[in-house]
């Protein structure tokens, strides 16, 4: 079982920076995510942990080992597709068997390892077909079953399940997940969708433009998102500009927060740990944080915010409102049974209890 | 639901199966019978004169002359042919692969440089040919030189359709094949010449049909001990005039054209033709 290394790690194709330095430490039996928008950088990565594009600069390690000039065939990783690539000349028992005969296994034990993957993935009686004659769903697990045959060291998947529709979407990442775990094999997965990526990873990577925007667990993401980035790509978030003007230590095992004016609102976030009093910054607050007061009463408290609502929406498990707060329309959520008194109450002037606000530095440098 | 068939019964009582679009159909389709019929034509009196002698008897005997003194051209026919299909694919695969998978500077001026051959007239290659073959190069009326001709003459029609099968391969399963622990070549031999192989076929079929029965430039460049079955009959018709025997030779070359285009359309359709100037 091995471990990953990708050391500041670059792609540069002529001018343009593919991949900025990517740094990552990945351990044994880990299953990483890379998740970002299309051109993010993910995939070029994958590629270059499976050989397929060469490096600009910057080592990958397996188990410590510099593999930058071992040519693919060699580093005994799999690679699952998108388009699942399963060779259309032959047969999904000869499909699987590639990657054995390849390596002058005896035939014997060829035989063996696909019927033990045929079984594997439920798909024995289908052996002989063509992988025309398969399904969306039947076509990429026959594609993890040839990837799993050489008992590769590392997994590696590009998007395999963007191509299936969601039901499908939704069982298979749950069958890639217990393969993983079963075989205890490191992973590493692309994807540009954070549910999947929310679903099935141990830790995960959010790239934009080439570059790691933070790196960690799904509840850091979502609950400590560290830059303008990663707090709007994930889940909803409203983003409030504004700027810093005070701070409020902790109490004993609380967090810092940070005291920030938007215009003629009072908020309190928590302290990103690298602003000072008068730097520009952006409170975000998730929709469904958000708690609706039917009361047009003062709002001189922090978090308590005033507004209109300008638009209201029946979900079905969820009212989804937008709140025009000073020019800024600020969405929320409302779940569970009160819910439904939100309902017909447009043009209502409410007050809003935001919670768990986090702060990020607005850095124009990398505003898009 | 309303529907625009013909009406069950027209006023005059005619049949409710007669329709405009029905004859639109047949006329469309006894077109192209027709004219189908009017080119099969020369070929099917060339058949009916082989079985016929001179007084009008039915009989196969002129065919005995096409294992006779005739096999000799059928078999040099058939050597040189199959001689330029591989030449052709051994040089043509690896060209596409040059042109396709590594980037050129010039591509288009050179892909349109390799077709020219296409575009040469017979006679103005004929004439140089001979010229070259006797002066240049000492090979005057040998197979040499009439394999050489017609892998320079059918060289585009091998390329063009490994280029568009070798374009239309995704580089997927290349990478597939490589990341399974496939080499090089490996890869090429298990998972791209078999996923080549209608485009390949195409260039095969192509070449087959053009050289088997060439005759524009063969009459340049060939000579007594180098008389292909095309130049046979060429020859035959000019000093004996009409035989049976000469129909028999004729017919038997357009026999073995039509099945090898049939096996081929039989196993691998048309889709790799497309680029060629035959469709």
């Amino acid at each position: 079982m091995t471990r990953v290394q990708l050391l500041d790690v670059t792609k540069r194709y002529g001018s343009t920076v593919a991949v900025d330095n990517f740094r990552a430490d990945i351990a044994d039996g880990e299953f990483v995510t890379l998740l970002g928008p299309s051109g993010c950088g993910k995939t070029t990565t994958l590629r270059m942990v499976a050989g397929l594009v060469d490096l600009t600069s910057g080592q990958i390690r397996f188990d410590g080992q510099v593999i930058n000039n071992v040519p693919p065939h060699k580093r005994n990783v799999g690679l699952a597709f998108q388009s699942h690539a399963l060779f259309p000349h032959l047969s999904v028992a000869r499909n699987i068997a590639f990657g054995l005969e390849v390596k002058g296994t005896p035939k014997e034990e060829i035989q063996h390892r696909v019927r033990e993957m045929l079984d594997m993935i439920e798909l024995s009686q289908h052996a002989d077909r063509m992988p025309s004659q398969l399904s969306g769903g039947q076509q990429q697990r026959v594609a993890l079953a040839r990837m799993l045959a050489t008992d590769p060291r590392v997994l590696l998947f590009d998007e395999p399940l963007s191509a299936l529709d969601r039901n499908l979407r939704d069982t298979l990442k749950y069958s890639i997940l217990e393969l993983q775990r079963r075989t205890g094999k490191t992973a590493i997965y692309v994807t540009h969708d954070q549910s999947e990526a929310f679903a099935i990873s141990d830790r995960i990577f959010v790239m934009n433009e080439g570059r790691i925007e933070q790196a960690g667990t799904q509840l850091d993401i979502y609950l400590h998102p560290r830059t303008e980035f990663v707090a709007g790509f994930v889940g909803d978030n409203n983003a409030i500009p504004g700027e810093v003007v005070g701070r409020v230590a902790g109490a004993s095992g609380e967090p810092a927060l940070v005291d920030v004016r938007a215009g003629g609102m009072r908020l309190r976030g928590l302290d990103p740990g690298n602003v000072r009093v008068g730097d520009k910054v952006l409170a975000f607050v998730r929709p469904e944080n958000i708690e609706v007061i039917m009361d047009s009463g003062p709002a001189d408290v922090p978090n308590l915010v005033r507004g209109r609502i300008d638009q209201i929406v029946f979900e079905g498990p969820t009212v989804r409102l937008v709140v025009d707060v000073e020019g800024i329309p600020i969405k929320a959520t409302a779940g569970g049974l009160g819910r439904l008194t939100l309902l017909a109450q447009e043009r209502r002037y409410v007050v809003l209890r935001l919670q768990e606000v986090t702060v990020v530095r607005d850095d124009p440098a990398l505003a898009a | 639901m309303a529907t625009l068939a013909a009406p069950a019964e027209t006023a005059s009582g005619r049949n409710p199966g007669f329709s405009l679009k029905w004859l639109g159909n047949v006329l469309a389709h006894g077109y192209v019978w027709v004219w189908l019929a009017i080119f099969a034509l020369p070929f099917l009196a060339t058949l009916a004169y082989s079985l016929r002698t001179p007084d009008g008897v039915w009989t196969i005997s002129a065919y005995q002359y096409v294992f006779g003194s005739f096999k000799e051209n059928l078999l040099l026919s058939l050597e040189t042919t199959i001689l330029t299909i591989i030449i052709n694919l051994v040089i043509a695969v690896p060209a596409a692969y040059a042109i396709v998978r590594h980037p050129l500077p010039g591509k288009s001026f050179m892909l349109s440089a390799l077709n020219l051959s296409l575009y040469t007239p017979a006679a103005v290659m004929g004439l140089s040919l001979v010229i070259a073959y006797a002066f240049l190069f000492r090979i005057p009326q040998t197979m040499t030189g009439l394999i050489a001709a017609y892998v320079v003459g059918t060289f585009p029609l091998m390329l063009v359709p490994v280029i568009v099968a070798l374009r239309d391969l995704p580089m997927v399963f290349e990478e597939a094949a490589r990341t399974l622990g496939a080499t090089r070549m490996q890869t090429f031999w298990r998972v791209e010449i078999p996923l080549l192989g209608p485009g390949i076929s195409a260039g095969i079929l192509l070449t087959f049909v053009i050289i088997f029965n060439e005759i524009l430039v063969t009459p340049f460049i060939a000579g007594p001990s180098t008389t292909t079955a095309a130049l046979r009959v060429y020859n035959l018709t000019r000093t004996a005039g009409f035989q049976p025997s000469t129909a028999a030779l004729a017919t038997t070359m357009q026999l073995v054209s039509f099945v090898v285009v049939l096996i081929f359309f039989r196993f691998f359709g048309s889709r790799y033709l497309k680029g060629t100037y035959l469709i």
